[in-house]
C-alpha cells in the first residue's frame, strides 16, 4: 500500500481544516519547507489539495503545484476541478493526476469527457461520504445521486483509483472507517459474483482518506485487500506517524503476527477469576491451564498475582516457577512487584517479561532501573486505567494521574511495552476500550497489548485493527472456554489479520 | 544424543537446557574448556550484550577450546547472541571481534521500526536440516537490537523493516538469531533437528 502526504493548500500555504470547516484552518507554512521537515523523499507521490479552488470552483494554486511537481514529486491534485480545462490546467502544470470529486459525483457527462481528454489513468475519482451520503462543493452540500450512483459511474469510466474519504472521520484523528471500507468490499465481491469476475478483476482499488492518525491505522489499512493507497495530513504534519516507518510497515503489514495472549490471575498458586478485580471465585491450576493455552496456539502467556498477603507473594514465585518449566513460549508476569531485587526474583523464578504497575507509579524510576538492569524487552509497563486515569491497587484505588500520560512517560523512561487494561471494561464482555487504546497507541511507539473487556471474536479483530494493540488479552472468556485461542487466531485470520500458527 | 551445553553467564542456559532436553537430548551443562574442546555437539547459548558474551567466552579460553572442537569434526548451535558470535565481528558499540566461525557481521537494524525487535517473526528457511519439518513462513520469537544482513551462510531470513539473516550454517556450524526455546513445537523442533543430526 502507498503512504501518500497530502497538502492542503490556501492562500500559497499549508493548511488543515477540521472536518471541512474553513473557519477552522490551521496554517503549517510554505509547502517546500513542510515537505522538507516531513522528509517526504524524491519520486514520493503526493495529494494537493486546492483549498480555494475547491470552494471558487476554479483551478487557483496552479502555480505553487507547478513548483512542487518540478521537485520530482508525483503530484495528484483536486478541488474544483469542474471541466476538462481546469483538469488540462492542472496537467500542464505538472500533475501527474487530476483529482476530481463534485465532478465525479453531480455530472457524469463532465467526468466522461475528462476521462477522454486526459485518460482514465490519469484521474482519480474522489468521493467523500459522511454518514453514507455523498458530499460535494468542498463537503458543503450533498450531492444529487446516491453512493452507489456514484461508484458505478466512475467505474463505468474506466478509472482504476477512487479516493474515499469519511469525512466524519477527517482530521478529528479518531481512525479510518474500517467498516466502511470493509463494506464496499463486501458490495465489490457481491457485484462480482453478479456480473462474473471479468468486472471484479477491474474494480477500481480504493485510496483511503480521513482519519488516519497512528501508525496501527496504516498497517490496518494496508491489510484491506482493496485498499491501494492512503492519504495522511494531519497526522504527518502534527508528528504522529513518521512517513518512512509508515511505509515501512505498509510494505510488509503481515510480515509480524499479531498475539493472542491469555492471562492467569493467579492467588495463593491458583487460578482465580473476578468482574472488575471483584467477586473472586477459584478456576483452576495455573500450569494445567498454561500447557492447555500453549497447546491451543497461545503466543505468550501472562500471570497476574493478585494475592493480597506476603505468605501469598512467596506462593507466587512457586506458581510463576512451575508455569515457566511447564511452557516454550514468552511468559510475563505481574503483581506485587515493588523493587529491583522483586524483579529480579520473577525473572529468575523463569518470567521472560516482567509487568509492574503501582510501585512503577509511586516510584517511576524504578522503570529506568529495571530497563537498565534487565533490557527493555523485559519492562512491560501495566498500566490499569479507569475513566481516564491510572490506577493502583488491582484497580481500587485512583491516583488522579492521566493514564495516557503515564504511557508515555513509562516509554520515555525504558518499558518495552504497554499491557493497557481498562478497569471500566474488565470482565464485562462488552469489548476493548478502543478509545483508549487509540489514545494510548497515538501516543507511543511500543507496541500495546489490549486488556479488558474481551467477549466476542469481533472485539479482538477491533482491538487490533481499529484500537492498533499488537496483542489481545483474556482471561475468563478463555478460562470459562467461551472461546479458545485457536478460535480468536482462526477468526482474525479470515479478517485478514496475520497470526502465527 | 549427547549435546554439551556451554554454560556462559551471559546466556538464559536453564531455558536453553530445558529445551533440548524436551528436544531429546542428553545434557552436559559445563564452563569447563577441555570437555568443550573435547564434544561432538555443541550449543553456545548468550543473551543481551555481544562485547560481554565475547569478553566471557575469551577470558575462560571457550573460543580456542570450540575452534578446536568444530576442527575436530564437532557440530555447534549459536542461539540468539550465540549465533552472533559465531560472525566475523560485531558493531555494537564500536568493533568487537566474533569466533569468525561464520563469514559476516552483526550490525544494528536500519530502518524505521522500533528497536529492539521483539516478539514474533516470519521465517522463510531455504531447505537447510536444521528447519526439517517445519513450514516455510513460521514464525519464530526474536528479542534483538543488531543482526546479520545477507550472510553468505544464510538458511533462514525474515524481515524487520528490511531483510535479515534468521538462521546460517557453515559446515557443521549452525545458528539460530532467534529464541528456539521460546518459540513452541517449531523451536523444539529445530532444537530436536540439531540434536539428532549426524
Amino acid at each position: 500500500m502507498d503512504v501518500i502526504p497530502s497538502l492542503d493548500l490556501l492562500g500559497g500555504r499549508v493548511v488543515r481544516l477540521t472536518r471541512g470547516d474553513f473557519a477552522t484552518a490551521h496554517a503549517y507554512g510554505e509547502p517546500e519547507a513542510v515537505l522538507e521537515s516531513l522528509n517526504v523523499p524524491r519520486g514520493s507521490r503526493l495529494h494537493i489539495v486546492d483549498l480555494e479552488g475547491s470552494r471558487s470552483g476554479a483551478p487557483v494554486e496552479t502555480k505553487n503545484v507547478a513548483r512542487l511537481a518540478a521537485r520530482d514529486l508525483r503530484v495528484q491534485v483536486g478541488g474544483g476541478i469542474r471541466s476538462v480545462d481546469d483538469a488540462r490546467r492542472w496537467l500542464d502544470c505538472g500533475a501527474q493526476k487530476v483529482v476530481i470529486g463534485t465532478v465525479a459525483a453531480d455530472s457524469p457527462n463532465t467526468l466522461h469527457a475528462i476521462v477522454d481528454a486526459a485518460g482514465a489513468e490519469r484521474v482519480i475519482a474522489a468521493v467523500d461520504v459522511r454518514d453514507g451520503i455523498v458530499r460535494v462543493a468542498g463537503w458543503e452540500r450533498d450531492a444529487e445521486r446516491t453512493l452507489a450512483e456514484v461508484l458505478a459511474t466512475i467505474r463505468e469510466n474506466g478509472i482504476q483509483e477512487i479516493l474515499i474519504t469519511d469525512i466524519s472521520r477527517d482530521g478529528v484523528m479518531r481512525g479510518p472507517s474500517f467498516a466502511m471500507y470493509r463494506e464496499l468490499r463486501r458490495q465489490e465481491c457481491l457485484r462480482s459474483t453478479a456480473n462474473g469476475a471479468q468486472t471484479f478483476l477491474s474494480a477500481p482499488s480504493i485510496i483511503a482518506s480521513g482519519g488516519v492518525s497512528t501508525i496501527g491505522d496504516v498497517v490496518s489499512l494496508a491489510r484491506l485487500p482493496n485498499i491501494s493507497g492512503c492519504v495522511i495530513g494531519k497526522a504527518l504534519l502534527d508528528r504522529k506517524i513518521d512517513l518512512a516507518e509508515a511505509r515501512a510497515r505498509a510494505t510488509v503489514p503481515n510480515a509480524i503476527p499479531e498475539r493472542v495472549i491469555p492471562c492467569l490471575d493467579v492467588r495463593d498458586g491458583r487460578v482465580v477469576k473476578g468482574i472488575n478485580f471483584r467477586g473472586i471465585r477459584d478456576a483452576g491450576d495455573p500450569v494445567e491451564c498454561a500447557k492447555r493455552y500453549e497447546a491451543e496456539g497461545a503466543d505468550e502467556l501472562v500471570i497476574l498475582d493478585i494475592s493480597a498477603t506476603d505468605h501469598g507473594r512467596e506462593t507466587a514465585l512457586e506458581t510463576v516457577h512451575r508455569v515457566a518449566v511447564a511452557l516454550f513460549i514468552p511468559l510475563t508476569v505481574g503483581g506485587g512487584v515493588r523493587s529491583v531485587d522483586d524483579f529480579r526474583s520473577m525473572l529468575r523464578a523463569g518470567a521472560d517479561r516482567v509487568a509492574i504497575n503501582t510501585a512503577a507509579l509511586k516510584n517511576p524510576q524504578l522503570i529506568a532501573d529495571c530497563a537498565r538492569e534487565f533490557g527493555v524487552q523485559a519492562v512491560v509497563l501495566s498500566c490499569d486505567a479507569k475513566d481516564g486515569h491510572a490506577m493502583v491497587r488491582s484497580g481500587k484505588e485512583s491516583t488522579g494521574i492521566d493514564a495516557v500520560e503515564w504511557c508515555a512517560e513509562a516509554e520515555r523512561l525504558g518499558a518495552g511495552e504497554i499491557l493497557l487494561t481498562s478497569v471500566n471494561r474488565d470482565g464485562t464482555n462488552s469489548g476493548f476500550d478502543i478509545e483508549l487504546l487509540r489514545a494510548v497507541t497515538a501516543r507511543v511507539k511500543i507496541s500495546v497489548i489490549a486488556s479488558g473487556g474481551a467477549g466476542t471474536l469481533q472485539h479482538f479483530r477491533d482491538a487490533i485493527e481499529a484500537g492498533g494493540a499488537r496483542a489481545v488479552l483474556a482471561a475468563s472468556l478463555f478460562h470459562d472456554r467461551v472461546l479458545t485461542v485457536r478460535d480468536v487466531k482462526r477468526y482474525l485470520d479470515t479478517e485478514g489479520i496475520p497470526v502465527r500458527w | 544424543m549427547d549435546v554439551t551445553l556451554i554454560d556462559s553467564p551471559v546466556a538464559n542456559v536453564a531455558n536453553i537446557a530445558r529445551g533440548l532436553r524436551e528436544a531429546g537430548a542428553t545434557l552436559d551443562v559445563t564452563r569447563d574448556a577441555e570437555a568443550i574442546a573435547r564434544a561432538a555437539k555443541i550449543v553456545l547459548p548468550g543473551v543481551g550484550s555481544f562485547i560481554a558474551a565475547m569478553r566471557w567466552i575469551e577470558e575462560n579460553r571457550i573460543d580456542d577450546a570450540i575452534r578446536t572442537a568444530v576442527e575436530n569434526g564437532a557440530s555447534l548451535l549459536g542461539i540468539c547472541v550465540g549465533h552472533q558470535a559465531l560472525f566475523e565481528a560485531s558493531y555494537e558499540m564500536g568493533v568487537t571481534r566474533g569466533l569468525g566461525l561464520v563469514a559476516g557481521e552483526v550490525k544494528k537494524f536500519e530502518g524505521a521500526l522500533p528497536v529492539p525487535q521483539i516478539g514474533w517473526n516470519r521465517v522463510t528457511a531455504n531447505g537447510s536440516p536444521l528447519f526439517d519439518g517445519i513450514a516455510s513462513g513460521t514464525s519464530f520469537y526474536f528479542v534483538n537490537s543488531y543482526a546479520v544482513s545477507n550472510a553468505p551462510n544464510e538458511i533462514a531470513r525474515a524481515d524487520y523493516g528490511g531483510p535479515f539473516t534468521a538462521a546460517v550454517q557453515n559446515g557443521r556450524v549452525f545458528g539460530v538469531q532467534f529464541h528456539p526455546e521460546k518459540s513452541s513445537a517449531a523451536g523444539l523442533r529445530v532444537l530436536r533437528n540439531f540434536a539428532a543430526w549426524t
